[in-house]
């Protein structure tokens, strides 16, 4: 599937003419097309489409929604199928250009239609795109947008032995505090015994100890969109289950577009031992968890949900997941792989920080492997504090994290080869995070302290 | 006008001034090869201007400035050259189609036809013109005749959205009754009639063009397909709904939805009875025609559209069911070509029809059906329009049923009272692949060519109403060809083997002839034009070849024939095309080889064959 899409915005004027009126009626359409895939005038593209329909004196929607079959060469038609509402009623405007290779200019701007009223016609008319006045706005509107899978939470996993596949959403309570931990795995054995599903989930009180239960393992019964098994759902909008004491019922509201803490690719192609993804760069969650110390009820609470897919957990590694505020997240990891010779390398660092809309290193691999090595990033994985240093173009940060020990959870992981590191987890930890730019010295561009909201986890085996 | 035709008419129909219909036949014949195409009515100019320099040549003044007698002898040596009687045949055809016409307007006291008791059930018709550019439907049938009707009826019962496409408009009883028999012929007929195919010998063959299609304008027989035939076809093409015991129901319902039935004698006509006469003296097997026309008047305007409203053209009969199942008709259309989506899943389907208006601007219409009922000349063209013609065997196996006429002159007029133009079938050769059936259509529109040249010409036109006409068709074997992409061009050489078969049925019509009756015996054939007995006409039979008859041909068939050999067959078995999903054959073209008998029912009951089972496999 094509990672990038289409998106242009087109005009159209022309009439409308009404059965028993001999007057017609000016038409306008402001279109918006969105398609998933690069528009390719040999093949078939179907679009989305929105926008605004106006006909005078009968209609004037400002949320017109509808389709486009967009096919120049291969069917030789440009279709469109545009609802609105107009006198209270829904409507429909369909038809299509004919496209003609002896008449190349008229038959890709002409565009005859008819309007539908519960399948019945009920006026027809003839749009045409104003090639003198909306030309040069329809081609600056071109753009090619990266496409995200349809859902980065259906399951990735292919029946591969050997594999590990985990769904896991840190939250913090902005209330209280507390820190929740929602650890969803499907491990498929590398002996190639059945696949199964388990996790646990963990609650970090700040002034409490941390809580936690397992639930699972079952046997997988590979769902087509995300995890759900053992008592347990994760779905793009919605995470509920039960484990032990533990009850949970949350509703996601996604806030940003996806963060790939390794590059897209990776995520995409599973060229890396493993690939750890965000679907959304941070999301509200909303709802109740109780667990054995009391009940959570959570309201907008900034968390995020990750993707890990790959061969397992690695050799040593750390994981912060920073919500900076104002929609600016820092996600890093840093991983010494189990694989012969990758285990030699000191940690890899996959740094994304998204701040002002922007992600920064550019690069997906900038931070892990700078230029052949040099400039990379710099980890110092240790515990109850660790660090990451980098310079990348005219910018530095400083990351240092602090996981105190009354608040980790020590967990036990489970590798689809049956050996285990131990993972040492904190939903409400420290960090303390610099943000520099050159200009002649370095500048403090940013800085931000958090002080038990941050997520961090050190592993190790 | 020009002077050269006008010269030639009046040549050809030895106006000598003491009546006054010949000076009208000049301007009836202008308006006349105003319908045909350029390069036929550029032919008839040319053989006119032809013949009138000739005149001058000969006798220093053009056709029109000279006496009677002189252009009498002008043409008499002309005729004196065999090479050039096909050519004067020619020229006769459209100077007798007028000159008929306006005699009959001038001189013959019988009324014009009676206005319909009804008016014609209704259909949901809408000219291209108030059609919109852009519109979907569930079906697209292109054609409105005998396979589209049924195809558009079956697929609206059974739930679907139908539009039906007619190149030509809807021509009502009541326009019948109100016009005259040629300005009919000329708007009904594709090309004025003169569709010509192309090969030894070059072979007339008229459809028609107009919501109902070659119904309109047929004689309104209905034979059942023949068993024999109906094996083979399941037998040798595969084609299982062509199983006798299968194809019976269809044939059934086609047959009741016509009403038809044996034409009753009571209206039969002289024409007929005198074959019916004739054959019962030689004891051969001869029957009044089963037709789709219960209440027959006898009007003998069948090939012109019937002015009474009593045949049960589909028009009339199958497409105000379709219309009230919901099919709409859209008049005046020409389809251009099958929309093909190339690229879905599974391979290319169709997606629709393109089409045009008669002022050049087009609309299309989606549909993921498309039925091809446009006629065995039409339909290969359309699929070749549309890139669908991959297939090698589209446009080929082209059959049709070659036909020649003779005509008996009788002591008494044959021509008196009602008469049913094509009324009585003499079967006693039917198993031979011939077929005689008494013929008799309005003045100068037989296949038949009265003989001479000028007087004798004129005599043969003034004693018209003594003559009795017989034809026969013959069952051909598949060889003919349609090429081209706008209009058909089409390539047909006879048959050695049916050309004797139509010598044969010279001999046999005479025979028949005789026996009831008549006089003497117009052949045709250019050097014994008349016989007076039996033993007469096989002596002038005795070196006479096909090509010296005139020969005409109806009922094109077989051009996109279904069977289950993928390599010869373009259609399945089942009807659908082969290369493509989604495009039906339901006319003539589907049948595999000639169905040896007037094809109508047989169409129709393959084209309900074949829609029912696409309307459950929908």
């Amino acid at each position: 599937m094509s990672t990038r899409g289409t998106a242009f915005a087109e005009t159209m004027l022309g009439t409308l003419l009404l059965p028993g009126k001999t007057e017609p009626r000016r038409v306008r359409l402001d279109l918006t097309v969105r398609a998933e895939q690069v528009l390719a005038p040999h093949r078939t593209t179907n679009a989305r489409v929105s926008g605004r329909v106006r006909i005078q004196g009968l209609a004037d929607d400002p949320d017109a929604t509808g389709e486009m079959e967009i096919s120049p060469i291969a069917r030789r038609r440009i279709l469109y199928r545009v609802r609105f509402t107009a006198a209270g009623r829904r409507h429909l405007l369909m038809g299509w250009k004919s496209v003609s290779l002896r008449r190349p200019l008229t038959s890709m701007t002409v565009l005859p239609y008819g309007v539908y009223v519960d399948g019945q016609q009920v006026g027809h008319g003839t749009l045409r795109f104003p090639l003198a006045s909306r030309l040069v706005p329809f081609l600056r509107s071109w753009r090619f947008p990266r496409q995200e899978s349809p859902s980065a939470y259906a399951a990735r996993w292919d029946g591969s032995p050997g594999r590990t596949e985990v769904w896991y959403t840190t939250l913090t309570d902005p209330v209280t505090g507390t820190g929740v931990w929602l650890h969803h795995e499907l491990t498929a054995p590398t002996g190639g015994s059945p696949a199964y599903a388990h996790g646990w989930v963990a609650v970090f009180p700040p002034d409490g100890p941390v809580e936690h239960a397992r639930f699972g393992p079952e046997p997988w019964s590979d769902p087509s969109q995300g995890f759900t098994a053992a008592g347990t759902e994760v779905r793009p909008d919605r995470l509920r289950g039960t484990a032990g004491e533990f009850r949970w019922d949350l509703e996601q509201d996604p806030l940003g577009q996806p963060l790939y803490t390794f590059p897209r690719w990776a995520w995409q192609r599973s060229v890396l031992p493993a690939a750890h993804m965000l679907p959304s760069s941070g999301s509200h969650f909303s709802g109740a968890v109780s667990h054995p110390g009391g009940r959570l009820s959570l309201h907008k609470a900034p968390g995020a949900t990750a993707r890990i897919y790959g061969h397992g957990n690695a050799r040593r590694w750390a994981w912060l997941h920073a919500d900076l505020g104002g929609g600016d997240v820092l996600e890093v990891v840093a991983a010494v792989a189990t694989r012969p010779g990758l285990n030699r390398l000191p940690p890899l660092v996959f740094l994304r920080l998204r701040h002002r809309d922007r992600t920064w290193p550019r690069l997906g691999l900038r931070s892990a492997v700078g230029w052949a090595g040099a400039g990379r990033f710099r980890a110092r994985i240790g515990l109850p504090v660790w660090s990451v240093t980098g310079r990348a173009g005219l910018r530095r940060i400083r990351v240092t994290v602090a996981q105190p020990e009354e608040r980790t959870l020590t967990l036990d992981y489970a590798d689809p080869d049956g050996s285990g590191p131990v993972c040492r987890n904190s939903e409400s930890a420290d960090a303390h995070i610099v943000l520099e730019r050159w200009w002649g010295r370095w500048r403090p561009e940013a800085r931000w302290t958090l002080e038990g909201t941050a997520h961090a986890e050190v592993g190790e085996r | 006008m020009s002077r050269s035709l006008r010269g030639l008419t009046a040549a050809l129909l030895a106006d000598d001034g003491s009546e006054h219909w010949p000076t009208a036949v000049p301007h009836r014949l202008e308006s006349l090869l105003a319908t045909i195409p350029r390069p036929a009515r550029a032919g008839i100019r040319c053989a006119a201007a032809a013949v009138d320099v000739y005149a001058a040549l000969r006798t220093g003044a053009r056709l029109d400035r000279l006496t009677p007698g002189e252009r009498d002898e002008v043409l008499a040596s002309l005729a004196a050259r065999p090479a050039l009687l096909p050519v004067l045949d020619a020229l006769k055809v459209p100077v007798l189609l007028a000159g008929a016409t306006e005699r009959m307007l001038q001189r013959d006291p019988r009324p014009a036809a009676a206005p319909p008791a009804s008016d014609d059930p209704p259909l949901d018709c809408v000219s291209s013109s108030q059609w919109p550019d852009r519109s979907t439907a569930d079906a697209v049938v292109v054609g409105s005749g005998a396979g589209g009707a049924i195809a558009a009826r079956t697929l609206a019962r059974a739930g679907l959205r139908v539009v039906v496409l007619e190149e030509g408009r809807r021509h009502t009883t009541a326009d019948f009754a109100r016009r005259l028999p040629l300005d009919r012929f000329a708007e009904l007929y594709r090309d004025g009639g003169a569709t010509m195919m192309i090969g030894r010998p070059p072979v007339l063959l008229p459809t028609a063009r107009a919501v109902g299609g070659t119904t309109v304008v047929n004689a309104g027989t209905c034979y059942r397909t023949p068993h024999r035939v109906l094996a083979r076809w399941r037998d040798v093409h595969g084609v299982g709904l062509a199983d006798p015991a299968v194809f019976a129901a269809h044939l059934d319902n086609v047959e009741h939805t016509l009403g038809v039935a044996p034409q009753p004698l009571d209206v039969l006509g002289r024409n007929g009875l005198l074959a019916l006469h004739g054959a019962g003296s030689l004891g051969w097997r001869a029957t009044p025609l089963r037709r789709n026309a219960p209440g027959c008047k006898g009007s003998c305007q069948c090939v012109v559209g019937c002015p009474t409203g009593a045949k049960h053209s589909v028009q009339l009969s199958v497409l105000p069911d379709a219309c009230s199942a919901g099919a709409r008709i859209v008049t005046s259309a020409r389809a251009r070509l099958v929309l093909v989506d190339p690229d879905r899943p599974g391979g290319p389907r169709a997606a629709g029809i393109a089409a045009a208006r008669p002022d050049g601007s087009r609309f299309e219409i989606l549909s993921p059906m498309v039925v091809v009922a446009a006629g065995a000349l039409q339909s290969p063209l359309l699929l070749r329009r549309s890139g669908l013609a991959g297939h090698p065997g589209i446009g080929r196996n082209l059959a049709v049923h070659p036909a020649t006429s003779i005509a008996g002159r009788f002591p008494d007029t044959v021509h008196d009272g009602p008469a049913v133009l094509q009324s009585a079938a003499v079967e006693e050769l039917h198993d031979d692949g011939i077929l005689i059936e008494a013929t008799a259509p309005p003045p100068g529109m037989s296949s038949f060519v009265l003989p001479g040249v000028g007087r004798q010409l004129r005599a043969g036109l003034e004693e018209g109403e003594r003559l009795a006409t017989l034809g026969a068709m013959i069952a051909d074997r598949p060889g003919g060809r349609v090429l081209g992409t706008r209009r058909p061009v089409l390539r047909y050489d006879l048959d050695p083997v049916d050309g004797a078969s139509l010598v044969r049925a010279v001999a046999a019509m005479g025979a028949v002839l005789f026996a009831a009756g008549a006089e003497e015996v117009l052949t045709g054939v250019p050097h014994t034009p008349t016989v007076r007995s039996t033993d007469e006409l096989h002596r002038a039979l005795s070196n006479v070849t096909p090509r010296q008859l005139h020969l005409s041909a109806f009922h094109p068939t077989g051009t996109i024939a279904m069977g289950t050999n993928d390599q010869k067959a373009p259609a399945d078995p089942r009807g659908w095309l082969r290369g493509v999903r989604g495009v039906l054959v339901a006319d003539g073209s589907a049948l595999p080889s000639c169905p040896e008998v007037n094809p109508q029912l047989t169409i129709m009951a393959v084209a309900l064959a074949v829609s029912c089972a696409a309307a459950g496999s929908v």
